[in-house]
């Protein structure tokens, strides 16, 4: 048995240490672990609750907007307040637009390196004057002998793509998706002030009292995102995932826990009824049976934490938060959420495996595609495409409600911290189910507690001795070269891991624990 | 081989130097004129350089925010200007390459770029690559030709970071704490602003010494004007008229005082040069400036919508000189105390406000 270990693991959002155990060529056991603590929680107790939704907005600069979103929810039911339709709309409208932002920029800058022999781009022999451009550019580096930052790199294997057409296709959507990125951001600013760190969302709405120039101007940009999320990152993720990396994506390498969830997102109403994303809860991977989440079952273990470990049945109300670093046989700083006491992956496959749109479901089945680290790829392309669509009926519904005499975009009359109350902000984000949790008291923060989808894939095995999801993934996952483990690199970063934020907590809820099982 | 020569084999082409130059002289406020001298010094002097970019206590905002950039474009920022060694977010290796590469760096004439805070007391807050960060960022710093600390984690203050328990601090106090006397350039904002980034990049590469700073070695060109004095909104101060409801469309564009802006304590370029390829900014967003280019954020500046502190700062009568010189910036805060001591004196602020500190303070 030989154990490897990956530190840093790059390309993803904060410090990630990965060790694997290796048997015949297989993971056998796993670890993952975060290095990195902030206790941005505990900073918050004793504030004015309305700077919770800047300060937590600042959990995460890369899925920016969601923290201060989610946040925004929490403080609206914790403050009583009403957000209006246009609050509501151009809330939606700034996440939205950063989902736009960071699926393609997961994929192409995060991902792509690791199923690229980029230096295949050599071997173009084509005509297209954009790819020749490409060529040029890679040659040159490479003459130049300064291929920073594409080298080093783990060694092309096996998976690896080095068709010199694709690669140099993929390069060249490599650089256009680094210009549609920033685009994104500035789609967002124009309703949050800027990106990534917007402003505009408080507690009872937005601040920004928009014009129709603005809305337009999102529109017009809305346009050129949905030409390049439909031809170019959907076409490049099914080429890839049906292409050269079906066998990757058939063997379901990566599959981990086939438990899935997501809280629902993007409400199309005031009431909250009609969501963008569904909600739902999948369990065993019994697609067939769509559950509903109570929300009560959501429990967090930290026997593996460095963390104190607090008295039993707490609620994420009402626990607490002490670091302890020497406590022993802990090895992260992430904690272990479980629901019902089993654990949950979260994000795109999550959301897609719960909506089951009929075109995803049919490249599924078509390709006898397993859940796995190509299908999340997939997921997230496709949900991406069913996102940008329905931001025009958005930007309608803003036009809508711009029109009428009584426009609002704030609930003034709960602006000020009421003396006591609490709310949970639960919504879905670019990389899964979020749910932030505000106690008030005397005007002021009580507690304030945050459960983020990071924490649910990347967590430590529970008090019962269970694998988080990733840490299951990565089990079987083949290595054939000790020294180019990057497979484990593809399963890790197909969750589109997001360390800064992950490294939150609820403290322990102990329940009964089922056994696990995988099946599907 | 001419310098330029030098450059197109590093696969910039003519065209696109000559808008990274054109871009980037326009972020640094010089007129067009300076243009061709800017070119020809870059050509002389832009060979380049590696860069080692560090991530400590970081949530990643500042790299996202450096590739928010549109005018250059991220692609000329990342490929054609900088050599980037190291960068855990966007290099293509894992692990020991990392290390390696890191290590290759360090044998190099390179660029330091840091981004978050560091644990100043327990490294166990912040390891990466099994080693202490604070231990990385020193070894870092001692060979590097200039240190550039980016986004308000690593610059003074340390930001959110700095208002937790963990003891985090910025880059200069953790060299100051090892003796190390050397200078930290800071580009605070939470995050940093692009355009300040590239153009203290361009600023460096061209004449090889940093440009003018100030007290908390912030580059003058970006941080000496004051926020309040350039808001595209002071006129509606000046008119004694502040947004206290969102939705009045009388009300846009008013003063947000009365919502806890920060701009007279603020020290930024933001009025000036906005944000995301100047789509907008806090303000115009109808945002109160939470003052994130200055020490005093986060943990000074909250409550961030509360408008108290602005008017118990000058306190006339009361005022501690040393203190108030601390917080806001020397000279200038006499001038500005007196101002809005005269402008809250004269009735106008009062009319519309009904925080009760407000008249003890006056």
């Amino acid at each position: 048995m030989a154990k490897v270990v990956i530190d840093p693991l790059t390309r993803i959002e904060g410090h990630l240490r990965i060790e694997v155990e290796v048997e015949n060529g297989l993971v056998v056991e796993a670890h993952v672990i975060g290095t990195m603590y902030r206790g941005i929680e505990a900073m918050l107790r004793g504030r004015d609750p309305r700077d919770a939704t800047y300060v937590t907005e600042r959990v995460c600069g890369v899925c920016a907007g969601s923290h201060g979103w989610a946040s925004s929810m929490a403080l609206d039911k914790a403050f009583g307040a009403n957000v209006p339709a246009g609050g509501r709309i151009i809330r939606n409208l700034i996440i939205g637009a950063m989902f736009l932002h960071d699926h393609p920029l997961h994929f192409y800058h995060l991902s792509a390196l690791d199923y690229l022999d980029v230096m295949a781009v050599a071997q173009y022999q084509g005509k297209d004057p954009g790819l020749l451009a490409v060529k040029d550019k890679i040659v040159k580096l490479v003459v130049a002998g300064d291929t920073a930052p594409l080298t080093p790199r783990y060694k092309p294997d096996a998976f690896s793509v080095n068709d010199p057409e694709l690669v140099t296709m993929a390069v060249a959507h490599y650089l256009k998706a680094l210009e549609m990125q920033a685009k994104a951001k500035k789609m967002s600013a124009l309703f949050a002030g800027k990106q990534p760190h917007q402003s505009s969302i408080v507690v009872g709405g937005v601040t920004m009292l928009p014009n129709i120039e603005v809305v337009e101007q999102f529109r017009s940009m809305l346009m050129e995102q949905l030409d390049f999320v439909e031809k170019t990152y959907l076409q490049d993720v099914l080429t890839f995932g049906t292409g050269p990396l079906l066998p990757l994506a058939q063997a379901g390498v990566g599959g981990g826990a086939l438990n899935y969830m997501s809280y629902g997102g993007f409400a199309r109403d005031n009431e909250n009824k009609d969501l963008f994303f569904k909600a739902g809860l999948i369990m065993d991977g019994n697609l067939g049976n769509i559950l509903p989440i109570d929300e009560n079952k959501i429990t967090e273990d930290v026997q593996y934490s460095w963390y104190k470990a607090s008295a039993n049945g707490k609620t994420p109300y009402t626990e607490d938060t002490v670091p302890d670093l020497d406590k022993q046989g802990a090895y992260t700083f992430v904690k272990a959420p479980r629901y019902d006491a089993k654990p949950i992956e979260v994000g795109p496959l999550a959301r897609m495996l719960v909506m089951q749109p009929k075109g995803l479901m049919d490249i599924i089945a078509k390709n006898s595609i397993k859940p796995g680290a190509v299908a999340r790829h997939a997921a997230r392309a496709y949900e991406t495409l069913l996102l940008v669509k329905d931001m025009f009926t958005w930007c309608d519904a803003l036009e809508k409600e711009m029109g009428s005499k009584d426009f609002r975009v704030h609930d003034t009359d709960h602006w000020e911290a009421p003396v006591s109350g609490q709310g949970a902000g639960m919504t879905e984000v670019p990389r899964g189910s979020l749910g932030h949790f505000i106690k008030v008291a005397d005007h002021k923060i009580e507690n304030y507690q945050m459960v983020v989808p990071t924490t649910w894939n990347f967590s430590p095995r529970d008090d019962k001795g269970v694998r988080g999801p990733v840490e299951q993934a990565l089990i079987g996952v083949p290595v054939p070269d000790l020294d180019n483990p990057v497979n484990i690199v593809r399963v890790v970063r197909s969750y589109d891991p997001c360390l800064a934020c992950a490294i939150h907590l609820i403290h322990p809820v102990t329940n009964d624990i089922k056994k696990f099982q995988i099946g599907w | 081989m001419g310098n330029f020569d030098l450059l197109t084999v590093k696969g910039v082409t003519r065209r696109d130097f000559m808008k990274l130059v054109a871009a980037t002289t326009a972020a640094l406020g010089l007129p067009e004129l300076f243009i061709p001298q800017a070119a020809s010094a870059l050509e002389q002097a832009l060979k380049k350089p590696p860069v080692i970019w560090l991530e400590g206590m970081d949530c990643t905002g500042c790299t996202e925010s450096a590739i928010a950039t549109l005018n250059p474009s991220a692609a000329a920022l990342i490929i054609d200007m900088l050599s980037i060694r190291y960068h855990e977010t966007i290099m293509a290796g894992s692990g020991q390459s990392c290390e390696e590469a890191y290590q290759a760096a360090l044998k190099e004439d390179f660029v330091l770029i840091v981004e978050g805070a560091c644990p100043a007391k327990e490294d166990r807050y912040c390891m990466v690559g099994g080693k202490p960060f604070r231990k990385t960022l020193i070894e870092a710093a001692q060979k590097a030709q200039v240190i550039i600390a980016i986004g308000s984690c690593a610059s003074e203050g340390a930001g959110i970071p700095g208002a937790c328990a963990t003891g985090a601090v910025g880059v200069a106090e953790i060299l100051r704490n090892e003796g190390i006397n050397k200078p930290v350039i800071n580009l605070p904002c939470c995050p940093v602003k692009p355009t300040t980034l590239i153009g203290t990049l361009v600023y460096y590469l061209t004449y090889h010494k940093a440009p003018p700073l100030d007290s908390q070695n912030r580059p003058v060109a970006f941080y000496g004007t004051l926020l309040h004095d350039n808001c595209p909104r002071r006129g509606h101060f000046e008119s004694g008229e502040f947004l206290t409801d969102w939705n009045d469309p009388v009300q846009k564009g008013y003063c947000l005082m009365l919502k806890g802006c920060k701009g007279p304590q603020t020290y930024t370029d933001c009025a000036q040069v906005w944000w995301n390829d100047n789509a907008n900014f806090c303000i115009n967003a109808g945002s109160p400036c939470a003052g994130c280019s200055e020490k005093s954020f986060y943990k000074e500046f909250s409550p961030l919508y509360v408008k108290q502190e602005l008017f118990k700062l000058p306190g006339i009568g009361q005022v501690n000189a040393d203190t108030v010189g601390a917080v806001i910036g020397g000279a200038a805060a006499i001038g500005l105390g007196a101002h809005l001591i005269a402008t809250a004196a004269s009735g106008r602020l009062s009319n519309k406000d009904h925080d009760h500190d407000h008249k003890e303070d006056m």
